[in-house]
């Protein structure tokens, strides 16, 4: 057990160096801050993602219809600023509306006939994919009419101000540390043990300066992208459901044992459905910030994205069957994925090569999930 | 290993009737064999002797080593993890697996439905051995001729392609033969429960072993059907194959036998010519205990505060009431627990026991709303209704469930103890929409202290525990939520005499608290010594129901066994 997170732990952050090392020496252009920013925006699209898929792989499901509903939801938005003339926040409400209608009725259909969730999500695929096509009609639907910028199309192109970015990170730092007091205190009350003030103290001044670093960083460019915000935001709200609420239990309960979940008194059903809605929340999102960046909705918008949200989840230590998993492995499978294909783009490997490489990648990943269950049954 | 074994040490209780067999080395003989497992011995000096052509019944308790001892003849134990010696036709053979056993010409095992569903009838006959043949008549023709032979040689039974007239003709003749009337075409899975294992018993006879294992095989079956069998085992005992048959319905067992042995508790205690033999013999070895101090039932509920206890307890006061319940597997099918009434009151154990499949585990998961449909019958729990309920609804209402099969339905093993002990529990550490992580680690800490779980803490992997310990945290989880009537489904199975102590004095601590407990259990002694009363069930219904004290174990053996015919 120990072993084992000792090699994940230390295994990530390593495939993370070489990458970024092997990148760096062919094209120094990597670690500049244009293709830096450029690539935390593309991180931040899997990521959100991923997280999604965290939580319906937890459960021991999969859901292969996000790449698809990425492009339609993105769609949808679209249509609805460009064509009708909409409101960019309202458009993105409907489609944020329409996302949650589909996944909530699909997680249903999964539950409630106990179709399996990879024959219901393929179909899915195929019919989003349908259903996106025609929504755009097969045409180029760009996200703001003219020139005009709106929310939508800021959602990738947005930087915080320099003095905003800093003043964001101050304001985050001081919230990690009334958390952290009120968490001591709430374990003080209980007579429970607790790593030393200073200990503590310690890790928030290191938090703080990492922060603040990033920070900087993002300033020497354009700013703090908005796209990250919105990434860490799911992640903070995944962290909080999977860590802090009865769901997320019941998440890890049901990808552990679903019979046992079911005798222990969990609705598996209501779980498994909210699973699938917040999904499609996650799916909402990304297909915004998707759309956004590639800045009109096109055919080619999500295309196999719902497999490199699988890679990083799985890439990140999260199980297949289910019951493990954790969201900073998914923060830092995206990132590897996504410094896999920014970096790949940058040196204009052919798309050709760039398929197989992803595939490795995501091959290599499910092999180790299963070699690393086999070890531990 | 004792490497000098006495001479002729084998059925040391035998009263050797050789009658029609042969006067050669037995074909299958165990000497002293021992099989230990963690924590429990399952076999202890068992002596066992199989003649060819005989039919030789193992009798005992559940749990009493019959299983172990099939499992060694069969060579899923293999050699090397037990002590004493196997021979075959008088010569030692030691069984890598298996294979080995196989090779030997020796068990065969009738699992418990190993058949594929969604193969055939035919196809599950001979699976693995599915008759063969080369190239079509024509073709062979066709190839003599460019080769300059004579004729086709066509050798049947082999070749690289499935012969599916072959194997669909000798399986209409096999069924036939035992009067089955299904299509060997038709998939297994749409064929009665009875007509599997017909089918079953036809693939492990069709194998033409010497010896065939037989391990309940008339469970699922009807009267008619059961003679059918029995008529086929006589034939092939006429031919020399010999037989082990294992079978909780001892009419049969003296209908068919030629010797009976008995285990208990892991050691054979006699073997007996079934000619010599009574049922009421066979049962009093079969039992033949001593109760010690091992089930330290103590309580406010003995026999005699029972009777003033009953009459200043209303009935109405009864914590769990069943009346007339009839329970059908899946809507629309039969009911297959019928008529079952009973009143659980505080304080009191209500022990259930039974054979195995006589609905003891149905009753309990229905209870709880993890099994079958309701076809009738009315379900009050603390004066309220309790129909058609989930678990989930159980939990709520005061009622829980502690599994019998703890790794597939109790614990969720790659999380830690407190991850379990919790889990059904959450909604008391739930403060808006937030879990209380604090209080929640305290009140685990309190359970995992309580109930002695051996690990390292709270944090240890579930998976890594042993079965005592396990079994505690399953009990934990249970008792976490606070319910009014506890249900155990075999509690102290595969666990350690310690543990067990533990959990029996876990039951005394529950009824001194109020709570009403539910005990299902295989072991009779187990039973007698920590129920108030008992209730015994036969086919799912109940067979007979006795107070502390008033049954023997043989009334009880009997109450469970008498032919339901």
């Amino acid at each position: 057990m120990h072993f084992r997170t000792a090699i994940q732990s230390l295994a990530m952050p390593l495939a993370l160096g070489v990458i970024a090392i092997y990148f760096a020496v062919k094209e120094p252009a990597f670690l500049g801050p244009r293709n830096l920013t450029q690539l935390i925006v593309e991180f931040s699209i899997t990521g959100t993602l991923a997280l999604g898929m965290f939580m319906i792989l937890l459960t021991g499901q999969i859901d292969l219809s996000v790449g698809s509903g990425v492009g339609l939801i993105g769609g949808i938005a679209a249509v609805l600023v460009f064509q009708q003339g909409w409101p960019a926040p309202a458009a993105m409400g409907g489609a944020f509306v329409a996302a949650l209608v589909l996944w909530t009725l699909m997680g249903a259909l999964i539950v409630r006939q106990r179709i399996p969730s990879f024959i219901i999500t393929l179909g899915g695929l195929l019919i989003f994919k349908g259903l996106f096509w025609l929504v755009i009609q097969n045409s180029t639907i760009p996200v703001s009419r003219g020139d005009a910028e709106n929310l939508y199309s800021r959602l990738t192109t947005y930087y915080l101000p320099a003095r905003a970015g800093f003043a964001l990170a101050a304001v985050i730092v001081v919230v990690l540390a009334v958390l952290a007091w009120r968490s001591r205190q709430a374990r003080a009350a209980h007579n429970l043990p607790d790593s030393s003030s200073s200990r503590a103290a310690a890790r928030w001044i290191a938090t703080a300066a990492a922060i603040a670093g990033l920070v900087a960083m993002f300033n020497q460019f354009r700013g703090v992208p908005l796209s990250l915000l919105v990434l860490a935001g799911t992640a903070v709200a995944v962290y909080f459901l999977t860590q802090h609420t009865p769901f997320g239990r019941y998440l890890y309960a049901i990808g552990g044992n679903e019979e046992a979940a079911v005798l222990s008194g969990i609705a598996v059903n209501r779980v498994l459905i909210g699973a699938y809605a917040l999904m499609g929340v996650t799916v909402a999102l990304t297909g915004f910030m998707t759309t956004a960046y590639s800045g009109a909705a096109t055919t080619t918008v999500g295309d196999l994205m719902e497999l490199d949200a699988i890679a990083a989840c799985v890439i990140g230590g999260t199980a297949l069957k289910g019951g493990r998993g954790s969201v900073g492995g998914v923060i830092f499978g995206a990132l590897i994925m996504t410094a896999l294909l920014n970096g790949m783009t940058l040196l204009a490997v052919a798309p050709e090569s760039k398929f197989i490489a992803r595939g490795v990648v995501l091959t290599l990943a499910v092999w180790m999930d299963v070699v690393f269950g086999r070890a531990k049954n | 290993m004792n490497k000098n074994p006495t001479p002729g040490s084998a059925p040391q209780h035998s009263s050797l009737d050789i009658g029609h067999w042969s006067l050669g080395p037995p074909l299958l003989e165990a000497r002293r064999l021992t099989k230990r497992f963690p924590g429990v011995t399952a076999l202890r000096d068992v002596a066992f002797e199989l003649r060819a052509g005989e039919i030789h019944a193992l009798c005992g308790e559940n749990g009493a080593g019959k299983s172990t001892l099939i499992k060694l003849l069969s060579g899923i134990h293999p050699h090397g993890s037990y002590e004493g010696e196997l021979h075959v036709d008088g010569h030692p053979v030691r069984f890598a697996g298996v294979r080995d056993a196989e090779a030997a010409g020796n068990a065969d095992i009738t699992q418990e439905f190993a058949l594929v569903e969604e193969l055939s009838v035919a196809e599950n006959i001979f699976l693995g051995r599915a008759p063969r043949r080369g190239l079509p008549a024509f073709a062979l023709r066709a190839t003599a001729r460019l080769r300059g032979t004579d004729g086709p040689s066509r050798r049947p039974g082999e070749g690289w392609r499935v012969d599916w007239l072959e194997m669909h003709r000798r399986a209409a003749g096999l069924l036939a033969d035992f009067g089955l009337a299904v299509s060997p075409a038709a998939p297994v899975r749409k064929i009665g429960i009875g007509q599997k294992q017909l089918v079953e018993i036809i693939r492990a006879m069709d194998k033409k072993t010497r010896v065939l294992v037989l391990d309940e095989p008339t469970a699922a079956l009807t009267g008619p059907e059961v003679a059918v069998l029995l008529e086929h085992l006589r034939r092939l005992r006429a031919q020399g194959t010999a037989c082990i048959y294992i079978s909780h319905k001892l009419d049969e067992v003296f209908a068919i036998a030629d010797r009976i042995t008995v285990l208990r508790d892991g050691a054979s205690i006699a073997t007996l010519a079934a000619r010599e033999a009574t049922v009421p013999l066979v049962i009093k070895q079969m039992v033949g205990r001593e109760l010690g101090d091992l089930f330290p039932r103590r309580s406010g509920f003995t026999p005699d505060t029972a009777d003033v206890g009953d009459k200043a307890r209303p009935s109405a006061e009864a914590v769990l009431s069943v009346r007339h319940l009839h329970v059908a597997p899946a809507p629309g099918t039969e009911p297959f627990l019928r008529d079952i009434s009973f009143d659980l009151g505080a304080g009191e154990v209500l022990g259930f026991g039974g054979l195995m499949g006589a609905g003891r585990t149905e009753l309990v998961m229905h209870l709880f709303g993890a099994w079958g449909h309701r076809v009738r019958g009315d379900v009050t729990l603390q004066g309220q209704a309790h129909a058609a309920p989930t678990p989930r609804d159980s939990i709520r209402r005061g009622l829980v469930l502690a599994t019998e099969d703890r790794r597939r339905y109790g614990l969720v093993l790659e999380q830690s103890i407190g991850f379990n002990l919790s889990l059904s529990s959450l909604r008391q550490f739930r403060r808006g929409v937030k879990l209380d992580l604090p209080a929640e680690q305290v009140r685990n800490q309190h359970f995992f202290e309580s109930l002695q779980v051996k690990a390292p803490g709270q944090h240890a992997r579930a998976g890594g525990l042993s079965g005592g310990n396990q079994q505690k945290v399953v009990l934990g989880k249970a008792l976490m939520t606070e319910p009014a009537v506890v249900m155990l489904d075999e509690p102290t199975r595969g666990i350690d005499v310690g543990a067990k102590l533990e959990v029996y004095e876990l039951i005394n601590r529950l009824t001194d608290e109020g709570k009403a407990v539910i005990l299902v259990s295989s072991e009779l002694p187990e039973l007698m010594g920590m129920s108030d009363r008992i209730i015994m069930l036969r086919g799912g219904q109940i067979g007979g129901e006795f107070t502390r004290g008033e049954a023997t174990q043989e009334q009880l053996l009997h109450a469970a066994l008498a032919s339901a015919a």
